[in-house]
């Protein structure tokens, strides 16, 4: 029952998905080939990761601005700690990741204890961010970084990309969590009536600080993918990406008052951005005509996917 | 909106500190006041480093605020500069055009003002850089030159309509239109961002793949990332690529032969010799308007030079 639910929502957008990609492959012969799906589920990969933790927040009404700062100060920092011969592979992505939970705690703390909104509290958080990354990089990449690190993102297993085992694996745990754990019905629940959610005895401030430490990894993930595939860890980057990430789940019927969204229409969003931007620059669309495409495509999908919920 | 508020927070704060600080100083110090570009740019890095260095070997005193890449904000910095009476004004311009108020701003106050870097359309005081238009035309020229003149190029922009990413553009399109045998058959802004281009150059080798024979990209960034494109690719050994700015990052890769030449600009130079012009301004010596520091072309056979 609840899954034909979560389907019929689904369909508007997902019909958008097939639509693009029909009109991307008769305008373009290259892409529809094996090669080319490769290469955009792995440059969707690091817009999905962040769109996945997005997700979560947006889902118990939070948002998060501090995502692409987020992902630069992971970046730097696995790359702090991932010269050759320096430490074990899983030292750089452990304090990678730790950093991107440190932050995601540091927003959820304050988000729950002060009770200031989450769009200040993060966009905060952004400013802050970029300006450790800075700190501690002094401003330059951080480069000469392991091979065993750079396979991370640059990496093939049984020939396909390693970035996209990652945004498969984390796809199945972001939905398992969502939609088998009591964390889950609980982010639900927030989302959709935080007083009532309250008052039937939910913690909520320990879900809301842990939607935001999930933000916060899930955006680590990322800076250590992209940090591994650029080879560098690069302070100034991720610049915007929290846009494209909230994009991706609002596109995938995530709803910004909260209560409503799945990974799957998150997932969605990020493959029609993905989608759009390859195909594009296949057909060698100048980058003007590329911003304005995707502005008009972003708002075609999401009226497509409301009028069709309103039947 | 959330970019411009916490922009307006952090403007207050870095503005107030520059009153504070303005206040404690001493009658007869030189200071000078510098906006610079981004200091997210490792180029604005080393230019501001060298600045700092020179200036502490004179005993000047130097304010440095971080423009952020808006021009408006910029105009504001130069006014509050203008407002605390500093001695010179270094200016590193965001754009061409929006930048200009800033000078005619400290010309009207009767504040000496050098741009260093890059151009305004208001003529400064003085202006120490390099001609970004000469910078294209050395890294087409290398590539006419390694094709034997034929051969199909991309060409990957930085942010488009910024002054550098013009002048490269134009220095490159003129070689390009002064060799026949060279065809442009993409082009497209890579932002100045090494992780855009990879993506940029991974899209368009599903679309000309074996066809491509050399790739410009505008900085050094943005060569990287196409490098490592067409690495995984497999197409490397195929193609040429050309960056400009010989930043760390490249200087090793001419040095293993990943990448093909980059085009080196002195940053050290240009900070250094901003300062020591609005010292001589200040101080009644003469000077030189137009101080241009050569580019260079970094290939695997002079790398040395350029490593530290």
């Amino acid at each position: 029952m609840k899954i034909t639910a979560i389907k019929t929502e689904r369909y508007g957008i997902f019909i958008a998905f097939i639509v693009i990609c029909i009109v991307l492959a008769i305008a373009s012969p290259k892409f529809l080939t094996l090669p080319n799906i490769r290469i955009i589920l792995t440059q969707v990969s690091i817009n999905a990761l962040l769109a996945f933790g997005v997700t979560f927040v947006i889902i118990t009404g939070g948002i998060d601005l501090s995502l692409g700062s987020v992902l630069a100060v992971a970046g730097v920092i696995a790359a702090l700690f991932a010269s050759p011969d320096a430490y074990p592979v899983i030292v750089p992505i452990f304090m990678g990741l730790a950093a991107g939970a440190a932050c995601g705690l540091f927003n959820g703390v304050i988000i729950t204890k002060s009770k200031v909104p989450p769009f200040i509290v993060t966009l905060g958080t952004m400013t802050i961010a970029r300006g450790i990354a800075l700190i501690i990089s002094k401003g330059r990449p951080v480069s000469n970084l392991s091979d065993s690190f750079n396979f991370i993102g640059g990496g093939q297993l049984a020939g396909i990309p390693f970035p996209i085992i990652i945004l498969v694996i984390a796809f199945v745990i972001c939905s398992l969590i969502l939609n088998k754990t009591v964390w889950g019905r609980y982010m639900y629940a927030i989302g959709g009536n935080e007083l009532a959610a309250k008052a039937s005895g939910i913690n909520v401030d320990k879900i809301k600080m842990l939607v935001y430490v999930l933000s916060g990894i899930l955006t680590a993930t990322g800076g250590i993918l992209l940090t591994s595939r650029i080879t560098t860890g690069q302070p100034n980057s991720g610049l915007g990406f929290e846009l494209d990430a909230i994009a991706a789940a609002i596109i995938g019927g995530t709803s910004t008052a909260g209560g409503k969204g799945t990974m799957t229409g998150t997932l969605l969003g990020a493959l029609i951005i993905g989608v759009i931007s390859n195909g594009l620059d296949l057909l060698n669309v100048s980058s003007y005509y590329q911003q304005l495409a995707m502005g008009v495509i972003i708002i075609a999908a999401v009226v497509l996917d409301s009028n069709n919920n309103k039947k | 909106m959330k970019v411009s508020i916490s922009k307006f927070l952090l403007q207050t704060i870095l503005l107030s500190g520059l009153f504070i600080s303005c206040n404690n100083s001493g009658e007869d110090e030189i200071v000078i006041g510098t906006s610079l570009l981004s200091m997210q740019n490792e180029f604005v890095v080393s230019v501001s480093d060298e600045m700092e260095k020179k200036a502490k070997e004179s005993g000047v005193r130097l304010i440095m605020v971080d423009a952020e890449r808006s021009a408006l904000k910029q105009v504001e910095q130069i006014e509050s500069f203008i407002a605390q009476g500093v001695d010179a004004i270094i200016l590193n311009p965001c754009e061409y055009e929006a930048s200009s108020p800033a000078v005619k701003k400290a010309l009207a106050a009767q504040i000496p003002i050098i741009n260093v870097n890059s151009e305004t359309s208001e003529k400064p005081t003085a202006f120490i850089g390099s001609d970004d238009v000469e910078s294209g035309r050395i890294a087409m020229r290398y590539i006419a030159e390694k094709t034997g003149g034929k051969g199909k190029v991309i060409m990957i922009h930085g942010y488009m309509g910024q002054a550098a990413q013009i002048q490269r553009a134009e220095g490159a399109k003129e070689i390009l239109g002064s060799t026949p045998g060279l065809e442009l058959i993409a082009e497209q802004s890579g932002q100045w961002d090494r992780a855009k281009s990879m993506s940029l150059m991974e899209n368009w080798i599903q679309s000309y793949g074996s066809q491509i024979s050399a790739v410009f990209a505008q900085n050094d960034e943005m060569a990287m990332g196409a490098m490592k494109a067409l690495t995984e690719a497999g197409l490397k050994d195929k193609v040429i690529v050309v960056g400009i700015d010989a930043i760390p990052d490249a200087l090793q890769a001419v040095k293993k032969g990943t990448l093909d030449a980059t085009v080196f600009q002195n940053a050290r130079e240009q900070g250094g010799q901003a300062v020591a012009t609005a010292l001589s301004i200040i101080q009644g010596k003469p000077y030189e308007e137009k101080v241009m520091i050569p580019f260079e072309l970094v290939t695997a056979g002079n790398v040395e030079n350029y490593l530290k």
